[in-house]
């Protein structure tokens, strides 16, 4: 199980979702996504829409307004 | 809904959290900006009411938009992106919520035969009103934010909407500035429409709900359908 971090500090809406799309179709089965973000809106659609794929989804504010979204990709 | 039964279990971590700062406790400053804020609307009410209410609406605007996430962009945006619908029915049951409270004080201005308020904003509309909102959709999914998305997110400190912030004070004033040509050319040629003057003010309100009731109808039936292809 591999561990891929992207970091989108400071990269506003819709560019971390794309990045973490983009990126959970190169990593493979049960490897673990996280992104990084301080977007306040990414952190509602990140999730949103991993959820909605089916995949698990952990969001941790790690400090104020500084967010990692994990997903594990399942399928 | 495809959230089965996998969905309880937590990803599995391998994470140290060992390089993690503890948070400052915020609560301190939140209460002296409360206390901000009190002294600085009872200063403004002291010189007019309206300026009192004003600030009051204003910081539950900017309150309620944070803490609900709510993003007009988004509304537009994450269907095509993630498939999900939910800010976009947000937006449409704001809109239902919008249209009959505005009714409701505009026809009760009519039926006592007052002047109604607010009939300053039936505009013509026109081909520069489709125009206009193509740009600013594109405008606004670049810049991240619409106009309260854009001042939301300053105020949370987002550094790079600082910048979309600068240009979208550029932007109005030069829009404000050639406005008068605008005007002229394009948007008086067009035509006002005030629904309630065409079908009644049932008739109006009973098409807008339908319209939306429609659209809402859509939405819910696109995320299935997306998260069915998936």
């Amino acid at each position: 199980m591999n561990e891929v971090v992207i970091d989108c500090l400071g990269e506003a809406c819709p560019v971390p979702l794309v990045k973490a799309q983009n990126k959970l179709k190169e990593i493979g089965l049960g490897d673990v996504l996280i992104v990084q973000i301080d977007h306040s809106c990414a952190m509602k659609n990140v999730p949103e829409w991993a959820r909605k794929d089916g995949h698990n989804v952990e969001v941790e504010e790690v400090d104020d307004g500084e967010w990692e979204v994990i997903i594990e990709k399942v399928k | 809904m495809s959230e089965t039964t996998t969905t309880s279990s937590a990803p599995r971590r391998a994470r140290s959290r060992a390089n993690r700062k503890p948070k400052k406790n915020q609560i301190p400053i939140g209460l002296l900006v409360v206390l901000g804020f009190v002294g600085i609307g009872l200063a403004l009410a002291a010189k007019s009411a309206m300026l009192g209410f004003f600030w009051i609406t204003g910081i539950s605007f900017g309150f309620i938009l944070q803490r609900a996430r709510f993003c007009f962009t988004a509304s537009m945006r994450d269907p095509y992106l993630t498939g999900g619908t939910s800010l976009t029915r947000a937006v449409l049951i704001a809109l239902t919520l919008t249209t009959l409270g505005f009714t409701a004080i505009k026809y009760g201005y009519a039926i006592k035969g007052l002047p109604i308020p607010g009939m300053g904003y039936v505009v013509p509309i026109s081909f520069a009103t489709l125009a206009g909102a193509f740009l600013f959709g594109v405008g606004m999914v670049i810049a991240g934010g619409c106009a309260s998305g854009t001042l939301m997110r300053v105020g949370e400190g987002f550094q790079m909407q600082v910048i979309s912030l600068v240009f979208f004070v550029i932007g109005s004033l030069w829009g404000a500035h050639d406005f008068e040509f605008w005007k002229y050319n394009f948007i008086s040629k067009g035509k006002a429409v005030f629904l309630p003057d065409v079908f009644g003010w049932f008739g109006a309100v009973a098409l807008q709900l339908t319209i939306i009731g429609l659209l809402y109808i859509a939405a819910v039936k696109y995320e299935q359908k997306r998260s069915e292809a998936e």
